[in-house]
């Protein structure tokens, strides 16, 4: 990790990083990169790659509409809402 | 030199679900902002999405339609995407194993039949939307479309004019709307489009800077995109007026122009990577064999069955094998009773008159067919009259009837055949109104359609035309 890429990494989340976070970032990706290395040791030939910790397939449900909440409900905790909306600072893209 | 245009869409389409992909919130059009919402959509912590199995039917179900090969066990993937109208950060998508993959829609152009490739559909979840507020300078946002289920139709490059896009696009909504995967409303972007172009010399077979246009929603925007946007590639290469750039661009159909937006993120910029939270689903037989036998006969064939055994005329066939709801009103109605002609002309003109009232499409036809099918029976049999039976059939938008015939005989609408009740209504009529007696005696015509009318009125609309204006000549003619 790269002071460039993680800069573009700030671009596409949008975050505004300080210099002090930005070097305590790239200390943690160093870290995390020899972990890595380390981990990239072990033989994985022919062991399929493991992205669900459960063995289940099918969690599905029928197609029937419910309402469980109200907006106010909802919106009880939101930071700023305004006439039944989220509100946000203005994003334009 | 000559060049040629290559073009590759990515179709999005809402399906006709009642609830959203990964919760139960519905995704009904419209609404209230922030009324079809729940935990799951709006993206709070800890809340865990389950997918919606009539989702996965729809997207079978478009697949097949397309001729694409099913994935037996399908997966979902989080595109990192960080915007105000998705909550999560992410969208909930398909990318390492997409539920269909290379299929194939066949279009007609002006230079003969071609295919168009389709590379896969993946299911989906749509975003909210934003509405820009210019008084508090801030971005208000309603996630009642976010997670509203969508499917998205990867075509490959193989369209190369605008003429091409557009009998693609329409060929697809056919299919979609016929299969009852979506209602495919442009208006209300329920399909929506990415295009994708570039051009190359003739023959070359180098791929070109591709621009892409997203979120178009009308067939004429689209042509019109693709066009201006030809120009101005062929321009660019030829006078050398412009850098051209692999980029996203806006199209502004009122200046009718295009303008850059953004570098087009490569796929490595969304980091997808597996949802753990949704968990595989895995097609089997059964399931597979469920839709497969659910998959609609194509309108074409319809409509040649329509012309070919059932002898309906070119134009009543074209109406009726435009809409898949048509259709289904239609075969149930002929099967009771057995009139192709009638059955055709009560739902091309009666029925649709009573949508326009409604301010309905033929899409959202819903009256049972069958019960249509013992109206029309009954009118051909004279037990009802006409206007009764139109009547009748208001009664059948509003509510399912199952037997026709004993709903008639309630409602009083089933014709008499008892003459001598007929006779004695006609004879009060008679005797009420001796000037169009006179009249019609000396040769006034149009008196014996007045006396016909008070008449009908009384026996309210009950009773064979022709049976009573033979009685009511007769009783004339006995004075």
């Amino acid at each position: 990790m790269d002071i460039k890429t993680l800069e573009r990494l700030q671009k596409l989340n949008q975050l505004n990083l300080t210099e002090e976070e930005t070097d305590t970032l790239l200390g943690f990706f160093e870290t995390a990169e020899k972990d890595a290395e380390i981990l990239s040791t072990v033989n994985t030939e022919n062991v399929e790659r493991m992205v669900y910790v459960m063995p289940m397939t099918n969690i599905i449900r029928e197609d029937i509409a419910k309402k469980l909440f109200t907006r106010d409900q909802l919106q009880e905790q939101a930071p700023e809402a305004m006439d039944g909306y989220w509100q946000v600072p203005r994003t334009v893209d | 030199m000559k060049y040629e245009t290559v073009i590759g869409l990515e179709v999005h389409v809402e399906l006709a679900t009642k609830s959203k992909i990964f919760c139960s919130c519905s995704a009904e059009f419209g609404g209230e902002q922030n009324d079809h919402v729940c935990p799951a959509c709006a993206g709070m912590p800890g809340m865990l999405p389950i997918v919606n199995k009539k989702v996965v039917d729809l997207g079978m179900t478009a697949g097949m339609m397309l001729n694409c090969d099913i994935n037996r066990v399908t997966t979902f993937d989080k595109k990192s995407y960080y915007y105000p109208d998705l909550p999560n950060a992410y969208q909930t998508t398909q990318w390492f194993s997409p539920i269909c993959v290379n299929g194939r829609v066949d279009i007609e152009t002006s230079n003969g039949p071609k295919s168009i490739r389709i590379k896969q559909i993946h299911m989906e979840e749509d975003a909210g939307k934003l509405v820009h507020d210019d008084w508090s300078d801030t971005t208000l946002v309603d996630f009642n479309r976010t997670s509203v289920p969508l499917i998205e139709i990867v075509s490959q490059p193989d369209i190369s004019s605008a003429e091409e896009a557009i009998a693609y696009l329409e060929r697809l909504r056919d299919l979609l709307r016929f299969a009852k995967v979506s209602d495919c409303r442009w208006e209300q972007g329920s399909m929506r489009c990415d295009v994708n172009l570039s051009i190359r010399p003739e023959g070359s077979d180098v791929l070109g800077v591709r621009t892409e246009m997203k979120n178009m929603n009308s067939l004429s925007a689209i042509t019109r995109a693709i066009k201006y946007e030809v120009a101005r590639h062929t321009r660019a290469l030829e006078t050398g007026s412009e850098e051209l750039v692999q980029e996203t661009r806006r199209w502004d159909d009122n200046e009718g122009k295009s303008y850059a937006m953004r570098n087009k993120e490569t796929a490595g910029d969304y980091r997808y990577f597996p949802d753990p939270n949704v968990m595989p689903v895995v097609i089997d037989d059964e399931w597979f064999d469920r839709i497969e036998k659910s998959l609609p006969e194509l309108p074409e064939v319809k409509r040649a069955k329509y012309i070919d055994e059932l002898g309906l005329s070119e134009y009543d066939a074209d109406i009726l094998a435009d809409s898949r709801a048509l259709c289904d009103v239609f075969d149930a109605a002929y099967a009771v009773c057995g009139n192709a002609k009638e059955t055709a002309n009560w739902i091309i003109t009666e029925c649709m008159q009573v949508l326009n009232k409604k301010k309905m499409t033929a899409d959202m036809l819903a009256i049972n067919g069958t019960s249509l099918g013992q109206l029309i029976k009954l009118v051909m049999e004279d037990k009802v009259s006409r206007p009764n039976a139109k009547r009748i059939l208001a009664s059948l938008f509003d509510k399912d009837i199952a037997d026709v015939e004993e709903f008639a005989k309630q409602s009083g609408f089933i014709v008499s055949n008892d003459t001598s009740f007929i006779e004695n209504i006609v004879k009060e009529v008679i005797a009420g109104d001796p000037k169009s007696v006179a009249d019609f005696k000396g040769g006034k015509e149009k008196a014996l359609m007045a006396l016909f009318g008070k008449c009908m009125k009384q026996l309210k609309g009950n009773a064979n035309p022709q049976v009573l204006r033979e009685i009511l000549i007769a009783e004339i003619n006995k004075i």
